[in-house]
């Protein structure tokens, strides 16, 4: 739940640096600490491209090397 | 008609000496080459990577006559061996310009993608999407890379850079791996079963962690170009900022020690083996679990050579602050410690939750857990691989927009500051880089056509801009910026470290004009 999820981040923001903390969004610097709810967000966003063809997909990603 | 030649150094001479502020402190020119992977999903009929290419190109080769080219932007564009997409970001000072150059890469590359994606669907049906990869590895093990530039002072012996800085560039994937899941289980980099040779001239053939093939771009008596094989491609922000601004610091302490001819500290923590160590920190996290089962000693550990380097450049900043202060114009010298110090811990704690804001493994990591634990057990390795992909795929991908748009993957970098004066804004009004992330979306747009203010490639940026406009045909390499017709001029720009216009440039520039 998006929502939810936000909130809870939010109030445990905990950011590597204070003063210097910039350019960086304050939602992104936040640190989940509990479980894997909050990427549940994540998750409904992908699940469905995920599961479609994952072999097929994967597979025709197919090219000599470089360098 | 834009043809290649890379001239390296064979002006050098003709140039003038290096100026001693370039020589005596600690700048730096860094830059990124990032590969890239492509394919194609849902068509009607197979298409292989090279016509996947070759259709992203065709607007580049319809300008230039050529699947290489400059942009205006100070990069190059080109086609690789192997139908690699590829982008070099321009000349940059700071590590933030570097990766600005580099995400602005990425945007470049999507939007050739969407543009060649439009004309597969006429022929391919509505269903074909190209997938564009900012990785290192396909799906059959070819591996591809993300190569980094710095300009070191030539003084500092090759041998030196190899013995002190590659156990730093092996340990510090602990924060900068992209990871990869494999069918024998997660590896924090992407790249370390490819690699195998220490330093080597080569990178086609065997593929070394450093190249020594030494074409500075610049002047060969003063500088020789590192050239750093052995990092994966980063989509986290922090992690291409990250590897840059540590790896300078080391360079800092390696070049400070051989000028004033004492010990860096770095001299113990060579690695015997250093592609069977790279190998052992790729695999951190099972030797972390078997060292915790059984109690003994890993043999390379990984985080111990990190506090090392850490604790040694922390005391030669102290040290010698405003130095390695000015060094870097924007990225704030002291906020690079914070970050790494805050790395190490982070691992320490091995709190893969905090870690996953900003590492790239650790992300992947992380959403795989939580996709094993909504599933309720283990996922098949193809749903892995294909969730890793789309976290890569720049054109078509979903994941990493999610992640950072759920707040989970910090986008931008901490500890800017800003050009100039100091006072948040940047000198043409592209904002105050304090606001958030917002921000950093609009340095990444500006240097899709604005290259670095303060080297070499603000010089070159302006030409292909104004030979565009005036529909000249041109050429440049690296060094050397060239009019083809209808009258031939040239001019050479020795120095990266110099924006300045010399008379050449001016009349090369006016020829332009004039061509109008």
């Amino acid at each position: 739940m998006p929502q939810e999820f936000q909130q809870t981040n939010r109030t445990q923001q905990e950011q590597p640096q204070d003063a210097q903390e910039t350019g960086v969004s304050a939602q992104a610097a936040a640190q989940s600490q509990e479980g894997f709810d909050a990427l549940d967000a994540v998750l409904d966003d992908i699940e469905s491209t995920l599961e479609t063809n994952a072999e097929e997909y994967v597979n025709s990603f197919v090219q000599k090397g470089g360098e | 008609m834009p043809q290649l030649r890379d001239s390296g150094t064979r002006a050098a001479h003709d140039a003038g000496a290096t100026p001693a502020a370039e020589l005596d402190g600690f700048q730096r020119i860094f830059g990124i080459e990032t590969e890239y992977g492509v394919s194609v999903t849902g068509a009607d009929r197979p298409v292989d990577a090279g016509q996947v290419a070759m259709t992203m190109f065709q607007p580049v080769v319809s300008r230039a006559r050529s699947t290489n080219t400059y942009l205006d932007n100070g990069a190059r564009l080109y086609l690789d061996v192997g139908s690699h997409p590829e982008y070099a970001t321009a000349e940059a000072r700071d590590p933030l310009d570097a990766l600005a150059q580099d995400a602005a890469g990425e945007r470049i590359m999507a939007s050739l993608a969407a543009e060649a994606q439009k004309r597969l669907r006429e022929s391919h049906g509505a269903g074909a999407a190209i997938h564009v990869f900012k990785n290192n590895v396909d799906s059959a093990g070819h591996a591809f890379g993300c190569h980094e530039n710095y300009l070191v002072r030539r003084f500092v012996p090759l041998e030196t850079i190899e013995r002190q800085l590659l156990p730093f560039l092996i340990t510090r994937q602990l924060y900068t791996g992209a990871g990869r899941f494999t069918s024998d289980g997660f590896q924090i980099t992407q790249r370390a079963d490819f690699l195998d040779e220490a330093v080597s001239s080569a990178t086609t053939r065997s593929r070394p962690m450093v190249n020594t093939r030494d074409e500075p771009h610049a002047d060969p008596e003063s500088f020789r170009r590192l050239h750093v094989i052995i990092g994966d491609s980063n989509r986290s922000h922090w992690a291409t900022w990250m590897k840059l601004a540590s790896t300078h610091l080391v360079l800092c302490v390696i070049e400070e020690a051989v000028r004033r001819g004492v010990p860096s500290g770095f001299e113990d923590l060579a690695f015997d083996d250093p592609a069977a160590a790279n190998r052992m920190v790729s695999r951190w996290l099972d030797a972390d679990a078997a060292e915790h089962a059984e109690s003994g000693a890993s043999p390379v550990d990984a985080l111990a050579v990190q506090h090392r380097y850490l604790d040694a450049v922390e005391a030669f900043v102290r040290g010698r602050h405003a130095a390695v202060a000015a060094s870097l114009p924007r990225t704030d010298v002291d906020a690079v410690l914070d970050a790494w110090r805050w790395a190490l811990d982070a691992l320490g704690r091995r709190d893969v939750a905090a870690l996953a804001t900003r590492v790239d493994w650790a992300a992947k990591y992380r959403l795989a857990e939580a996709m094993r634990r909504r599933k309720g057990g283990d996922l098949p390795l193809a749903q892995l691989e294909r969730m890793e992909l789309d976290y890569h795929d720049v054109a078509n991908g979903r994941l990493y927009a999610s992640l950072v748009a759920h707040g989970q993957l910090a986008e931008g970098v901490s500890g800017v500051v800003p050009a100039g004066d100091g006072d948040g804004t940047c000198a043409d009004g592209c904002g105050d880089v304090r606001d958030g992330s917002t921000t950093m979306d609009a340095l990444v747009r500006r240097a899709m056509h604005t290259p670095p203010a303060d080297t070499r490639a603000a010089l070159r940026g302006a030409f292909v801009r104004r030979a565009l406009d005036a529909g000249a045909q041109f050429s440049c390499d690296w060094t050397t910026l060239v009019v083809s017709a209808p009258l031939r001029r040239e001019t050479t720009l020795l120095d990266p470290f110099h924006a300045g216009e010399t008379d050449d440039y001016r009349a090369l520039m006016a020829a332009l004009q004039t061509n109008r």
